[in-house]
């Protein structure tokens, strides 16, 4: 959609601590913003609709972590050390990311698909260590069909997990388009998106190994 | 630099791919620093849970308040959230949700408290069915 | 190979749905075939299947909402007739059968009725009334409506091919779990609803960006229409509220699906986890409903009162009051349910006070009507009808709200009758009053003004007739949902009920009527400047109907009510000014990905029901490919030359330069 006429700046002449103009006034009669923070508005508007879910199944974890109909409590199945690990390899992919996130900017191919191989590889390997740990808490007999506590365990972290795939299948699809269309405007936008989908997991996941693991392995 | 009748900057947006407004947040140093600080307040929190120096009952209040500051460096350091007018709309939506989250999780813990005080075990409820 | 399914899974031996269902296909059938040999496939496909344009979508959502509350009323009747009839008595709807009926007509109704209506009038209205051209992702905006439509297509399909859910419109464990419904009932239920929380969820966002980045220039935010900061309010609401639907029904879904143990009975499974959830979607879904409505009455009471409206600034505080304090009522639904006094007492006191909020909004509208020259046209009698009845409705909630008065009330027929009242005079009033209201904006003719005025006078008649016995039925200790009963003290009212549904129906038939005679007669109802009204706001500065563009150009607004500025001046200086400089306008591509997305989720959300999992992975690989397909599409936009939109604007500005003038010279 154009207006008939200019859009508004999006830089950000506000970084913490800096001084700057004065652009935006504040009151919202600027017209219409231009498409990449119409996109990235509401691609947040959208992760906070999944902070939402992820506050439902926290407190559903919080309400049921004592059913545990005599099976085992969260200190006897947490593995600290394993979780040490998939969280290295979250942050360390959050951080691969915005290496991309530069890359793209300057629209160098080569830096761009590496640091997205980097960042998926590193997502990967959170999958398959916290796909282990399912399958070996399932085997012992300890899966989410055991207790009230288990399951809400396995559908918290497992919701997480779904998210984290399913930003891999993106990711794929994304270093696919970088690839075959090169750096257009509408492909820069959606990678803005998948930028913020990725830093919001890692997020996500800072509660999880605080709230759940950590917590869980003192009370 | 051309201004509009209500004092506003204007500036043609030719660059979708963050190179005019994000290039001053996503510098290298940027991410570096959050990175850093990230592995700091991870560290901080895995030795929380395994240490005997801090009070036993005060631990998931300690990692609660970790987990938090970390969630802040993610959100200005690798989201760019900063407190410019123009991100005031962000600011604001993550306000709304934030309450949203408290109001669900706080409001359930509660209320379930006193449900589980009040009425009777589900398994109790169930033996007397038989 | 079929899962589930097999050929027992229609009921032949139930004539009811049978013949319901064999109806329905014929008619569908019908219009299909009647179309198709008149040739208007292409047509329907190119217009209106496979748009994005705000307009068309919104036009789409209220025919589907007008259908399902069709479709909502009969089972309403079903209810009303079996009553009427089973004392001491049977009556001819066997319990597994009404089960269905009254879990059918609440979901229908609030989910696939009443939200569609209200996110259709959100749809076509609001980016006209922000001067803006679309909303701010139009292709997302379709695949909204389509996923919203396949989640109507499940509840109806499960009339003829199985069942639906007995459990109520809310589907509380443990009864809704598999030990205790083993059919497939309740998976129909929650697919139908998961897949459209999806396409309403998308639409939150959508109109949440809209509202704060996309606005004609100039249009600071308290120089926004009313009905658009509703419409914010309501649109934040579905944000927020919605997923706690998706994660509290996913949560049921996989103890069904996948034996866990959420609200078992067995291995610590806490049912009340699900009430207390799914009501803290339950209570902001009814404000995400009422707060457009009142969004509308604002604008209706404003236009036919000839006044600007009264304290906007307090209209738009109350509103974002009404938002924040939605959330922190939840618990007056399950009072009973034993949380205690200190936690009932917090919440019964917050329900009262959120009620200051509407109480505000009713002075102000009060006082927008005081000392204005009101006009009685249909819109504003629907709206007259809804303060009266609201407020009546709104003060039995407030007693509700008492936890010592509703331990004797709760499930009531007290309660049926209190959250009819509000919600019907509340939102369905609102809805007839703009679909009357903007019906020239969307079609290009007025509708009939006797049978409008017809059908208002016997809904309300029929509400109060229907309705008011419930209250006297419930505080004589009578519960809801009863399929048989024996009290004999309940059965006049029960009676007096049922005749009250038949002013009901005969207002239905008023309304259907009033549709066809304005279609068939629309030469004669023909709005022929765009302002059929003498609105105040934008969307009555474009041609009726609008151009897919909207406006030709983007109107600079330099006040609050900014289409009466642009008259009051208009007027001043005798005509409309100087022809502005055409330039060309990009307009969204229209986009076959919302129909081909709903119809993968119908194959999946169907495969779901029936435990057909091959055909489950076969939907969602094909709902993954078309999003590939569309991302990988190069051309997202088409261009409208400068003097196609110059040729529209004119004949826009010469119709309304005529109407000036020949107002004046009258």
């Amino acid at each position: 959609m154009s207006a008939a006429g200019a859009t508004i700046s999006t830089s950000d002449p506000y970084r913490l601590g800096s001084r700057g103009p004065n652009l935006a006034r504040g009151h919202g009669g600027g017209g219409p913003a231009s498409k990449r923070v119409v996109v990235g508005y509401g691609f947040w508007l959208f992760l906070l609709s999944d902070i939402v879910i992820f506050a439902c199944l926290f407190a559903t974890y919080a309400v049921l972590s004592d059913a545990t109909a005599g099976g085992p409590k969260a200190r006897d199945i947490f593995d600290l050390q394993r979780v040490a690990i998939e969280t290295a390899c979250l942050l360390a992919s959050s951080f691969f990311c915005g290496i991309a996130t530069i890359a793209v900017a300057r629209r160098n191919q080569i830096l761009t698909q590496a640091a997205l191989i980097a960042t998926g590889l590193l997502g990967l390997a959170f999958i398959l260590l916290e796909a282990s740990e399912f399958a070996a808490l399932h085997a012992q007999g300890d899966g989410p069909t055991r207790s009230a506590f288990l399951t809400a365990f396995f559908t918290l972290v497992g919701c997480h997990g779904v998210h984290v795939t399913a930003g891999l299948l993106w990711l794929g699809t994304m270093m696919a388009q970088f690839y075959a269309k090169g750096f257009r405007p509408d492909i820069g936008r959606r990678f803005l998106c998948f930028s913020m989908f990725w830093h919001f997991l890692d997020i996500v996941w800072v509660a999880i190994f605080s709230l759940v693991y950590l917590v869980g392995t003192r009370l | 630099m051309t201004i509009d009748p209500d004092g506003h900057d204007l500036e043609y947006q030719h660059d979708d791919l963050g190179g005019a407004s994000d290039e001053r947040n996503a510098s290298l140093g940027t991410y570096v620093l959050g990175l850093s600080l990230a592995i700091l307040l991870t560290l901080a929190s895995f030795w929380v849970a395994k240490t005997d120096l801090i009070y036993g009952p005060g631990i998931p209040v300690a990692l609660a308040t970790l987990a938090v500051a970390q969630m802040g460096i993610h959100l200005v350091f690798f989201l760019h959230l900063t407190t410019a007018p123009d991100n005031t709309n962000n600011v604001l939506a993550l306000a709304f949700g934030l309450l949203i989250v408290g109001l669900v999780v706080f409001g359930s813990v509660w209320i379930m408290a006193h449900l589980n005080y009040n009425l009777m075990p589900t398994q109790q409820l169930m033996q007397m069915q038989r | 190979m079929f899962g589930k399914l097999g050929w027992d899974a229609i009921p032949l031996g139930q004539p009811i749905p049978l013949i319901a269902g064999a109806v329905v296909m014929l008619v569908l059938l019908g219009i299909l075939a009647w179309v198709a040999v008149k040739g208007w496939l292409p047509y329907f496909w190119n217009e209106w299947i496979t748009s994005v344009d705000h307009k068309h979508i919104g036009i789409m959502y209220v025919l589907l909402g007008l259908v399902m509350l069709l479709r909502g009323f009969i089972d309403a009747i079903m209810m009303r007739s079996q009553q009427a009839l089973a004392f001491h008595a049977q009556g001819y709807l066997p319990p597994e059968h009404y089960d269905q009926v009254f879990s059918a007509h609440g979901t229908l109704m609030i989910l696939f009725g009443a939200m569609p209506l209200v996110i259709g009038i959100m749809n076509f209205v609001v980016p006209l009334q922000l001067g803006v051209r679309d909303v701010a992702f139009p292709t997302l905006n379709s695949v909204s409506f389509w996923l919203t439509a396949t989640g109507a297509l499940l509840v109806n399909i499960s009339l003829v091919v199985g069942e639906f859910s007995r459990v109520g419109w809310l589907p509380y464990p443990p009864l809704s779990e598999l030990r205790y419904s083993p059919g497939v009932g309740v998976d129909y239920y929650l697919w139908a609803v998961q897949i459209s929380g999806i396409g309403t969820l998308l639409t939150g966002i959508n109109f949440v960006t809209t509202i704060l980045k996309i606005r004609a220039p100039g249009m600071t935010y308290l120089r926004m229409p009313m009905f658009c900061w509703t419409a914010l309010a309501s649109c934040l609401l579905i944000i927020a509220a919605f997923p706690v639907l998706t994660a509290s029904l996913a949560m049921l879904t996989l103890d069904r699906y996948l034996g866990f143990h959420f609200f078992t009975n067995e291995a610590g499974g806490n049912a009340m986890m699900f009430v207390n959830l799914i009501w803290a979607w339950g209570h902001p879904e009814v404000y995400i409903l009422v707060l457009p409505a009142f969004g509308i009455y604002s604008e209706v009471i404003s236009t036919f009162s000839g006044k600007p409206l009264f304290g906007y600034r307090s209209m738009v505080a109350a509103t974002l009051f009404i938002c924040i304090v939605s959330f922190c009522v939840w618990l007056h639904h399950f009072f009973t349910m034993g949380a205690g006094g200190d936690v009932n007492a917090v919440f019964g006191i917050a329900s009262s006070i959120i009620a200051v909020g509407t109480g505000v909004k009713m002075y102000n509208w009060l006082f927008t009507m005081y000392g204005g020259r009101i006009r009685f046209a249909t819109p504003m009698l629907w709206s007259l009808g809804f303060m009266t009845t609201f407020i009546t409705g709104g003060l039995t909630g407030v007693l509700l709200a008492v936890p010592p008065a509703d331990f004797l009330l709760h499930n009531s027929m007290f309660l049926v009758a209190h959250f009819h009242h509000v919600i019907v005079g509340g939102v369905v009033f609102a809805v007839f009053a703009a679909l009357i209201y903007w019906w020239p904006k969307a079609f290009g003719f007025r509708l009939h003004e006797g049978w409008g005025k017809a059908a208002f006078w016997c809904a309300l008649a029929g509400f109060y007739v229907t309705f008011v016995p419930f209250y006297i039925d419930g505080v004589l200790g009578m519960t809801r949902r009863l399929q048989h009963y024996d009290v004999a003290e309940w059965r006049p009212w029960i009676l007096v009920s049922a005749f009250g549904v038949l002013i009901l129906l005969a207002g239905a038939v008023c309304q259907i009527v009033q549709i066809i005679v304005s279609i068939t007669h629309r030469n004669e109802l023909r709005d022929t400047t765009g302002d059929p009204w003498d609105g105040r706001s934008l969307e009555w500065a474009t041609p009726s109907p609008p151009p897919v563009f909207n406006f030709a150009i983007l109107p600079q607004v330099h006040d609050a009510e900014a289409y009466w500025d642009v008259k009051r001046r208009a007027r001043e200086m005798n005509g409309s000014g100087l022809e502005p400089h055409y330039e060309a306008v990009e307009m969204p591509r229209n986009s076959p990905t919302g129909f081909v997305c709903a119809f993968f989720a119908t194959i999946i959300g169907f495969a779901l029901v029936w435990h057909i999992w091959w055909l489950m992975i076969a939907g969602l690989v094909g709902a993954y490919a078309t999003f590939v397909v569309f991302a990988w599409r190069d051309v997202p936009e088409y261009v409208i030359p400068a003097d196609e939109v110059a040729r529209i604007d004119r004949a826009n500005r010469l119709a309304r330069q005529e109407a000036l003038h020949g107002a004046s010279a009258a």
